[in-house]
């Protein structure tokens, strides 16, 4: 295995360029710059959960003297331009939303495929969503042409908004759908959860067209409209899911704009079960969908002295009792792909699988679209954030 | 002139006749540390902003493009709200801690080292955690709202969430910052001086607009100047308090540099605002000398 690295001028002015670039955040290993020993040496780049120690540590106990670290990101895109902006020296595993894989990294090569062999006998094992005899292997797993496996899926959800159901009930937010925000009832009594792409996305479906396409001038005008409405008649806006919920259950508001099960879940599980996600019954997402969801994809960076530990990471994470650890880390509770294997479901308390709504989620999933790349996302981010800032609440 | 002069050793006469020499060489190191540590990553920083957007590499051809986007945009407001919320913080605290540090510096003596001690020992708890402190004194049925319907059977909604109290937080957070400087230039005023003025029949007032204030100075200013520094940057208190009622300049950077993935816009942005700032708090030191203030140097 060739173990050194031949920095020339250009890469140095490029990790030069990042690390002042303002990403005081970014702490680039010190193997990044010399040359290492990668066998013991492991970083991954993904969301948060894999970076809990209740996940991580076993993998470390097996591993005696290894140097894991797990940095957890914010959203999606900025995790791609870490590889983009020099870190793909860094990573070797990264763990994003399933359309980033194949419609981005795949194509500029920031990752490289799996050992189909080794990792096939798992998928073969998941929820028919993501394996069945039909389909074969989700295409979001797999290269364009479905050659190459170039991920593995193991969390998913749904992610549309969340209510309060002593204040709203289900089936009326199930049948309204995002829309309901529009209505002037709920002017002050809604909260808005900043995660911008996600909200990027539900402003589309709640203007009434799929966010999913190159979008009209009369629809970037709707955009713009339904997003300046939506900051201007909501109660708070945060970034911290922590802080939505527990408006929630003490009645600041009655709904949270935007939330899936990923975001409910702590609060479920600590009690307060009227914390509760709404995949909406339709809207104009494909097929008269109305709804979104979510399932990661953790894929071996194309780094060229990638980390030999990566697969045996992604293998490690198959295990039953740490495919209910991850499902279970403390930042957020999640399903797994894994839980249609009795020995994993087995693992799982009541009060566990409540907090993830398990009970609905075949039927939420049922009724959702899968998470894409918006064409014209930077547009549409711009009108955003033009509208968050001129907010007149 | 006579060579024989073997009393004058070689090293004074180096050092008469190139003085700076030594100074410069002493003042390498942090020099050193300054230039790399300080200006070259804010020379990135204004490079970046010339940079085509949403790119991640400085060596590519310069634009203006960002800058064109920050006018044709509505940044101002943002930029507006910090000045805005920086100014009425420095203003609010100049109010509430003069009294305070008068009372530390002339009055309390033994209380004075405690309440130092109180304030600082504060510091060491991260900004987040105690403005979290406060949402829960402050939510819906929290500290304040709970017991006072428990109490006097009074329903109050949320006190979050608005402008008020984002400015109680940046007043919050930042009182150690004016109170410290303001102990120290009360110090300064000497007691004979004001004690003097009372004896020439000078009121309460006009011993406080001519003695206090002008000699106290210093320390006001550079209370102020710390005080509007570090709250024009400030974030947490809109976002955790204000539930972003208003939009900082802080955090459209930062929204710059993450969700939207615009390096270049997020790094123009900074320059413009650090330029904004350093306009704004070279303009209060023309008005205000604080070496002459300090003593030194004579007045004309």
């Amino acid at each position: 295995m060739n173990t050194t690295h031949n920095y020339n001028r250009r890469d140095f002015m490029k990790i030069a360029g990042t690390a002042a670039a303002g990403l005081a955040f970014t702490s680039l290993p010190s193997t990044s710059f010399a040359a290492s020993k990668r066998d013991k040496e492991l970083n991954i780049l993904c969301w948060e959960g894999y970076n809990s120690d209740n996940v991580l540590n076993p993998f470390r106990g097996m591993h005696k003297g290894l140097s894991l670290k797990a940095e957890s990101g914010t959203d999606d895109p900025s995790m791609i331009n870490k590889l983009r902006a020099g870190e793909i020296k860094v990573w070797d595993l990264i763990n994003l939303n399933q359309c980033w894989a194949r419609e981005q990294m795949w194509k500029e090569k920031l990752i490289k495929p799996l050992d189909r062999k080794r990792f096939e006998p798992y998928i073969e094992k998941m929820m028919p969503m993501f394996y069945n005899k039909t389909m074969g292997i989700n295409p979001f797993a797999l290269s364009p042409d479905g050659k190459e496996l170039i991920g593995m899926m193991q969390r998913f959800g749904p992610m549309n908004f969340v209510v309060n159901t002593k204040k709203i009930s289900v089936k009326t937010a199930e049948d309204q759908g995002l829309p309901m925000f529009l209505d002037p009832k709920m002017k002050g009594k809604y909260g808005l959860l900043a995660w911008d792409n996600w909200n990027v996305m539900h402003m589309c479906i709640t203007a009434g067209f799929s966010p999913y396409k190159m979008h009209t001038p009369e629809e970037v005008e709707l955009f713009k409209k339904t997003a300046q409405t939506l900051f201007a008649n909501a109660k708070m806006i945060g970034g911290d899911p922590a802080q939505l919920n527990q408006a929630l259950i003490n009645g600041e508001i009655d709904a949270i704009y935007s939330g899936g099960t990923y975001t409910c879940s702590v609060a479920r599980k600590e009690g307060f079960s009227e914390v509760y996600h709404v995949s909406p019954l339709r809207g104009p997402l494909e097929g008269g969908k109305g709804s979104l969801q979510w399932f990661e994809v953790t894929s071996v960076v194309n780094n060229p002295d990638v980390s030999p530990l990566a697969e045996d990471f992604l293998e490690y994470v198959q295990r039953p009792d740490i495919c209910h650890t991850v499902a279970m880390a403390e930042a957020s509770h999640n399903p797994v792909t894994q839980m249609s294997q009795p020995e994993v479901f087995a693992k799982f308390k009541k009060d566990e699988l409540n907090c993830f709504q398990w009970d609905t989620l075949e039927a939420d999933m049922t009724r959702s679209v899968d998470y894409q790349v918006v064409p014209d996302n930077d547009l549409l981010t711009s009108i955003y954030n033009e509208a968050k800032r001129t907010r007149e609440g | 002139m006579s060579d024989a002069s073997p009393v004058t050793p070689q090293k004074p006469r180096l050092l008469e006749r190139l003085p700076g020499l030594i100074g410069a060489l002493s003042a390498s190191p942090f020099a050193l540390l300054m230039l790399f540590g300080f200006v070259a990553p804010l020379l990135c920083v204004v490079w970046f902003g010339f940079m085509p957007p949403k790119t991640f590499s400085l060596l590519q051809a310069p634009t203006l493009e960002n800058y064109q986007t920050i006018f044709n945009q509505t940044y101002f407001k943002s930029a507006l709200w910090s000045l805005g919320l920086a100014s009425v913080t420095v203003v609010i605290l100049l109010v509430i801690c003069f009294p305070l540090a008068f009372a530390m510096a002339k009055i309390f003596r033994g209380a004075a080292s405690f309440i130092t001690y109180a304030i600082a020992t504060s510091l060491f708890v991260s900004e987040n955690i105690r403005l979290f402190g406060w949402v829960i004194g402050f939510m819906k049925n929290g500290v304040v709202g709970g017991t006072l319907s428990k109490v006097l059977g009074l329903q109050i909604d949320s006190l979050l969430y608005n402008i008020p109290v984002i400015i109680l937080g940046m007043v919050y957070v930042y009182l150690p910052f004016m109170l410290f400087p303001l102990v120290l230039g009360v110090k300064m005023v000497p007691d004979q001086v004001r004690e003097a003025a009372f004896d020439l029949g000078a009121s309460r007032w006009q011993v406080f607009k001519k003695i206090d204030l002008p000699l106290a100075m210093p320390g006001v200013m550079i209370g102020s100047l710390l005080v509007f520094v570090l709250s024009v940057g400030a974030i947490s208190e809109a976002k955790i308090l204000g539930g972003q009622k208003v939009v900082t300049i802080a955090s459209d950077i930062e929204s710059e540099f993450t969700y939207a993935q615009n390096w270049p816009l997020g790094s123009a942005l900074s320059t413009m605002f650090i330029a904004l700032t350093t306009v704004v708090v070279f303009f209060a030191l023309s008005r205000f000398d604080l070496e002459k203030l300090l003593g030194k140097k004579p007045s004309e």
